[in-house]
């Protein structure tokens, strides 16, 4: 016969009433297994936490994320164009006849904290301006430009003097 | 993933992407300071537009996208940009109408 779910459930219901003591369910719930170990880990579920910040301190943090990834680690700046509402706001928004208003979503990450911040129609210049300034002083490893240049170049023209040879038929 | 080799194109075709798909489209870049690599994306899940590079020129490049993409972004991909310099006027945003969430 097989063992129903229901046939289990009764022979430990049985169980626990022949049982004299004091009962402690120690019956773990078979169900979601994977999210109990998620919310127990603390420090893996901080990676899935995005912190949402003011546009100053959103800098800060910034900042620090590119001093902390000198020696390894990436930086990732994500942008995008977001409303910042829930699909289903926006339904009822749009069927209510009002008007949604735009933002720029900035995200950041260092592979281990998240953080986002809002830019909206009035402080995008100021943001900018301060983000190009982060970048600028903060991207210094990035090969600068030399006589690779003129080598890539010559390298370049010498490709197409190639081809056009290639192309057109030898000489019979 | 399709990495292009000319500047001028990416910046196109990511500027024509966000225009046909404002929803969707995103910016992203990646920058590992051990390598000295840099990584530009701007996909709108359907359409993947990839630059990669080294150079430091290409992060002054890089600046006036950012720049670009800002503008569209916080006003909207109707927003008329000259080169990013200089902002043009936003061509009809929306007026935000009761609360706007001011940072």
């Amino acid at each position: 016969m097989v063992a129903t779910r229901n046939t289990m459930m009764l022979a430990l219901e049985a169980e626990l009433v022949l049982q004299p003591s004091p009962l402690t369910l120690t019956i773990s719930v078979p169900a979601l297994p994977r999210f109990n170990e998620r919310r127990q880990a603390t420090r893996s579920s901080r990676r899935f936490l995005m912190v949402r910040l003011q546009l100053d301190p959103f800098l800060n943090e910034l900042t620090s994320m590119f001093e902390h990834t000198t020696e390894k680690g990436s930086v990732w700046v994500t942008l995008k164009h977001s409303s910042d509402k829930s699909k289903v706001q926006r339904n009822k928004m749009t069927t209510a006849g009002k008007e949604l208003e735009y933002k720029c979503l900035v995200r950041a990450t260092d592979g281990k904290k998240n953080i986002s911040t809002l830019v909206g129609t009035k402080d995008h210049q100021r943001f900018q301006a301060s983000y190009a300034t982060i970048l600028k002083a903060r991207m210094t490893s990035l090969k600068k430009r030399e006589k690779k240049d003129k080598r890539k170049a010559a390298d370049a023209n010498k490709k197409q003097e190639v081809s056009k040879k290639r192309s057109t038929p030898a000489k019979p | 993933m399709v990495y292009l080799t000319s500047w001028d194109d990416f910046v196109e075709r990511s500027v024509q992407l966000f225009r046909t798909s404002p929803e969707k489209t995103r910016y992203a870049m990646k920058y590992r300071h051990s390598e000295g690599k840099l990584i530009l994306k701007v996909t709108d899940d359907k359409e993947c537009l990839k630059f990669k590079t080294d150079q430091a020129q290409d992060a002054k490049k890089m600046e006036k996208l950012n720049n670009i993409f800002f503008t569209l972004m916080a006003r909207g991909p109707e927003t008329d940009i000259t080169e990013v310099t200089g902002k043009e006027q936003t061509e009809s945003h929306p007026s935000r109408k009761g609360r706007g969430r001011k940072q």
